[in-house]
């Protein structure tokens, strides 16, 4: 573990330097603890937001998080220095990434608040391949908004931009994200994906909205985690054909129109 | 003959009897905790388990609980995962192969609605070599007209595995429910039916509520508690079962340390599973193993046989 950062409250970004790890692909995620903590029992499910390899050959790690518990408050607790376990890269990310399928055409990103750590690799990706994204980011307030400065960024190296709206009007336009994404898509920015992170009820928002307009689009989800690697088959998710899948294993990543919202 | 010093520094013997079961050590993985263990061959080093315990089988693949499945408690977790799983068929033809030149014993575990089922699962798995044991699941408390009938009544158990063992000629593992008033007059049962092996125990039903929706978190409601807040629950089950019932035994319940096992092996038991602490890390099970074996270095017992029931024994 290299440093917390501590954000606005109650947000940290975490770095860690992990030896032997392979990179992550976009969406997919780690299962982390504080050090030496018998509590909270299980490890942690945390997106891998950022990445870069060491000169030692070891990945370093960022992870995003909002202090919401027991586990997540270990973690912002964690000192430079501190050996923590990590156990990943997990799950399935990003299919029309990973696929190489359609790269083509705008993509809408669209983020509740913390949500935005599971963006994080994705846009770098878009950006790295010059594909051109906006990136919708909605919040309680201002400070969940705790890495527009960087979605902003990366989304105007793209030729996009970033769309802010936060419940109380303290940044960007008061409301909803999804208001936002429906006015763009009704004035014709010509999206073909949407990609979405966040609280269920903007993610199954973002299903409908996408499903009505007739683009593709993708879900990082997010349900408690036992172990995070196919184990202990505690987190499922329901899928529209009545079965389930594992958030860890067939997801955490899929595709809106698979998931029984 | 050698020296107490010589044997110190000696490799211990790691091997344990179970019955009609050698193994080459006595950690194994707990049903339900590590799939079929095939599936993890990257992230474990399954050469190095005493023995394996599939995920419990049943003749259909079953979907398991919606959910909400799990909920994580003060040392542990709850579950209610409903026995999802592949089938007995699909796991002797795709899992099976990958698994039987192994080391570690292969023991599966069987899941039945009827008494009918688990003699027909049993009937299945009886010709494959690479399958050590069967595991009766008789006591799994997430399945409503589930195992956990055949786990609670005596007569009822001894019939169950009267009529298993007439099906097949692997040794049976029966796992015991721990919701019972007397679990080693289940043990006893078992024993009187033609158990060859007793596992204890298998998770206490217990419930968690979320103050904030002011519903069960769990969408069965009820769930089984596994992890390190039952280990003195088990290990009293474990000493009880182990003095009062002819069978060996195998220790099961929020196992994760060297001194749990060693805990565990003094009670009685002859091998131990190790379940949720998987959930923690997926190497814990060899980590046991190295453990174990430094302690007895460390502290120049010979072998696991030694420890077995010592705790029983008049001091």
């Amino acid at each position: 573990m290299l440093d917390v950062q501590a954000l606005p409250l109650p947000y940290f970004l975490l770095r860690a330097r992990v030896a032997g790890m392979d990179p992550a692909e976009p969406g997919q995620f780690v299962m982390v603890a504080g050090a030496n903590r018998p509590e909270p029992y299980l490890r942690r499910a945390f997106s891998v937001y950022d990445q870069e390899p060491a000169s030692d050959g070891s990945l370093v790690i960022s992870l995003l998080g909002k202090v919401i518990g027991r586990g997540t408050e270990a973690l912002a607790e964690c000192v430079p220095g501190e050996r923590i376990p990590v156990l990943g890269p997990l799950g399935t990310g990003f299919h029309s990434v990973a696929d190489g399928a359609s790269t083509s055409g705008r993509a809408a990103l669209v983020a509740g608040g913390i949500g935005s750590a599971g963006l994080g690799l994705l846009a770098h990706a878009l950006e790295r391949a010059g594909r051109s994204f906006d990136f919708f980011y909605g919040g309680r307030s201002a400070e969940d908004l705790v890495e527009a400065e960087t979605f902003r960024r990366l989304s105007e190296q793209t030729g996009g931009r970033l769309v802010r709206t936060t419940e109380d009007g303290s940044a960007g336009e008061r409301g909803l994200i999804t208001t936002p994404l429906e006015e763009g898509l009704r004035a014709g920015t010509g999206y073909t994906t949407v990609f979405t992170c966040g609280p269920h009820g903007l993610m199954a928002a973002v299903a409908r909205i996408a499903a009505a307009a007739g683009i593709a689009g993708e879900a990082a989800t997010e349900t408690p985690m036992g172990c995070g690697y196919g184990a202990c088959l505690g987190c499922a998710v329901t899928l529209k054909n009545g079965g389930y899948a594992l958030c860890c294993r067939q997801g955490p990543v899929f595709r809106l129109e698979e998931v029984a919202w | 003959m050698v020296s107490a010093g010589a044997s110190s520094l000696a490799s211990p013997d790691l091997s344990t009897r179970v019955g009609p079961l050698r193994l080459q050590n006595p950690i194994l993985t707990a049903s339900g905790t590590f799939g079929y263990g095939l599936e993890f061959a990257e992230r474990a080093d399954l050469h190095r388990l005493g023995g394996l315990v599939t995920k419990g089988l049943s003749l259909e693949p079953l979907a398991g609980n919606p959910p909400v499945r799990i909920a994580e408690t003060r040392g542990g977790m709850l579950n209610s995962i409903g026995l999802q799983n592949i089938g007995v068929d699909r796991f002797l033809s795709d899992v099976l192969p990958g698994l039987k030149d192994l080391p570690p014993k292969v023991i599966v575990n069987l899941f039945g609605y009827a008494q009918d089922e688990y003699v027909r699962l049993a009937e299945r798995v009886d010709p494959y070599e690479g399958v050590a044991a069967v595991e009766l699941n008789v006591s799994c408390p997430n399945v409503s007209k589930g195992g956990i009938e055949f786990g609670h009544d005596p007569d009822v158990l001894s019939g169950l595995v009267r009529r298993v063992r007439s099906a097949t000629g692997k040794p049976i593992v029966v796992k015991l429910s721990p919701n019972v008033t007397s679990p080693q007059a289940l043990g006893r049962a078992a024993q009187e039916g033609g158990a060859d092996i007793l596992s204890a125990v298998n998770t206490f039903v217990g419930m968690a509520i979320d103050t904030a929706t002011k519903r069960p978190v769990l969408s069965t409601i009820r769930g089984g508690l596994s992890g390190p807040a039952i280990k003195p629950l088990a290990l009293r089950i474990v000493f009880d079962v182990a003095r009062e019932v002819d069978l060996p035994v195998i220790g099961i319940g929020g196992i994760e340390t060297v001194d749990d096992v060693m805990e565990f092996l003094l009670a009685g038991a002859s091998a131990v599973q190790v379940g949720t602490a998987l959930f923690r890390d997926p190497r814990t099970a060899e980590r046991l193993v190295d453990g174990l074996r430094a302690r007895l270095r460390a502290e120049g017992v010979p072998s696991v046989d030694s420890l077995i029931g010592a705790a029983a024994r008049p001091g």
